[in-house]
């Protein structure tokens, strides 16, 4: 209980301090720029190439599930394209980024805490919810939202591709946005900014609370990636389900 | 060395830049190759105590975290396909397309990918621990061999462990499937499991099984070859962590891709 509680406590937290703080110093946007990049710009190859990877597998099963059931892939295509608008593209993007984000963010501030770098900084009067966890989470709500739309736009085009040359289908049947609307569309940008929002406090949640040597900065990094996953997940869950019930 | 000119062509740039980022890729495949073939020799002399206490670890421990992703992929699986299913007014077939989304890819995909979060960090982690600490080379010196006593149990462990767990969590995201199809499409526990049991074959499971597998050596192998390549302090810890976990989930996707074109041809 304890666990669970601290699991969705500590973020909210977090957040509010973060928030306060860096209304009350100021953020610099050079350093949100700086973390854009780290998160956003090294993310770039991880999920592009993930993504497309992801597409040509969505693609075969696709092919697999529907010469069972309709006979041809091109019927499915429109419904999967819906699918991976709507949901894989966002969340399996925002996956990629916690491993790759969450893991950095972890480990450097689980460094800089164990370094007693973080008090360092409060000694020279600087506030680190503001210098180092506000940009992060900056950087994450901008960036995360730009990664997922390259990753869906990666993954559409490796299935398209898979699909005209391997299962001989005209490749544009895959790509057909007859049943996406604004509300899918909606959805995914919810999803997208909210794990953009979560990662970087997930991350930040568990290196700054790394106390110790080496060992601590390893399962500091440990928890702050496996949280961000989880949350991720669970992002998606509360979103799907909200749109569910409410029939959109 | 010599430091490198200050000015420098573009194609002197790519060049350079083409020749690290090969250099890298062979260095990488070099250490996982070894790391593979030492783990393979050290397999007879595995201790086991570290092999009983890393399956505790790695599986026993990892349960709560693999169910409650199992659960929210079963739901979340239903959720998406209940939207088309409607449209093609084919609810009657959830049972098989949810089942076949669940055993095929979302299953293995996302055990995969949260045990590369959760034990390919931590196996980077601490062996980069001894690392840096020199704890390994202490082995060494005392005439033990690292790879029997910390590489091969934690491999073993992980492909045993994600081996077992494939099957059960693939029958907890069901379970959650149907109860979420039955609450959120109305649609009976019988009919969901009729199809299911009518259109899905014991090779299905097959599939993810071994999807599974391949995914559980692969984060063991990378993660472990990571952590032991790590040099410095505790910034290395750190590094070695998050990169274990960045090539794990690369390679699950490599890997997926792969097996899910081999099966698929092979089933056909």
């Amino acid at each position: 209980m304890n666990r669970v509680l601290s699991f969705f406590g500590a973020p909210v937290v977090l957040f509010a301090r973060t928030v306060r703080a860096g209304a009350r110093e100021g953020v610099s946007w050079r350093e949100c720029a700086v973390q854009l990049h780290e998160l956003g710009g090294r993310s770039v190859w991880l999920v592009v190439s993930g993504m497309a990877f992801f597409g040509a597998v969505l693609v075969t099963i696709a092919n697999s599930q529907a010469r069972r059931f309709v006979g041809n892939v091109a019927v499915l295509g429109p419904a999967y394209f819906e699918l991976l608008i709507r949901e894989l593209g966002p969340v399996v993007s925002a996956l990629l980024t916690a491993s790759r984000a969450g893991a950095g963010h972890a480990a450097e501030l689980s460094t800089m805490s164990v370094n007693e770098q973080v008090e360092a900084l409060e000694m020279s009067a600087g506030d680190p919810y503001a210098d180092l966890v506000a940009p992060r989470m900056v950087a994450g709500l901008l960036g995360v939202p730009l990664l997922s739309t390259l990753g869906t736009v990666a993954a559409t085009l490796s299935a398209a591709l898979v699909a005209s040359l391997v299962f001989g289908v005209d490749g544009r049947a895959f790509m057909d946005p007859r049943y996406v609307d604004g509300w899918d569309l909606l959805a995914a940008g919810m999803k997208a900014v909210a794990c953009g929002l979560y990662i970087p406090l997930a991350a930040a949640v568990a290196g700054l609370r790394a106390r110790g040597g080496a060992e601590a900065v390893g399962q500091a990094t440990t928890e702050g990636v496996v949280a961000a996953s989880l949350g991720c997940l669970l992002i998606d869950f509360g979103v799907s389900l909200a749109f569910q019930l409410l029939r959109l | 060395m010599s430091p490198p000119p200050r000015v420098a062509s573009l194609g002197l740039k790519t060049v350079r830049g083409a020749g690290s980022l090969g250099l890298e890729a062979v260095r990488g495949t070099g250490a996982l190759a070894l790391v593979a073939a030492r783990t393979v020799l050290g397999l007879p002399r595995l201790e086991r105590r570290e092999l009983v206490r890393a399956l505790v670890q790695f599986g026993y421990d990892s349960l709560p975290l693999a169910l409650a992703t199992a659960a929210l992929a079963g739901v979340i699986v239903v959720l998406q396909s209940g939207l088309y299913i409607q449209r093609f007014g084919a609810r009657a077939f959830l049972g098989w397309a949810a089942g076949y989304g669940v055993l095929w890819e979302f299953g293995p995909l996302l055990l995969g990918l949260i045990m590369s979060a959760r034990i390919g960090a931590r196996n980077a982690a601490e062996l980069a621990t001894m690392q840096v600490g020199g704890q390994i080379e202490g082995l060494r010196g005392i005439g033990l061999d690292p790879f029997a006593i910390l590489v091969a149990p934690r491999v073993v462990a992980m492909e045993l462990s994600m081996l077992a767990m494939s099957t059960f969590t693939f029958l907890v995201a069901i379970l959650f499937e149907s109860v979420a199809a039955l609450f959120t499409l109305g649609l009976p526990l019988r009919i969901f499991f009729g199809t299911f049991a009518q259109m899905l074959s014991p090779l299905d499971i097959l599939g993810g099984v071994v999807k599974t597998g391949a995914f559980g050596l692969a984060i063991s192998l990378v993660s472990t070859s990571v952590g032991l390549s790590a040099r410095g302090g505790a910034q290395a810890v750190g590094r070695a962590a998050a990169s274990a976990v960045v090539q794990g989930c690369a390679a699950i996707f490599v890997i997926d891709f792969l097996l899910t074109l081999a099966l698929a041809g092979w089933m056909a």
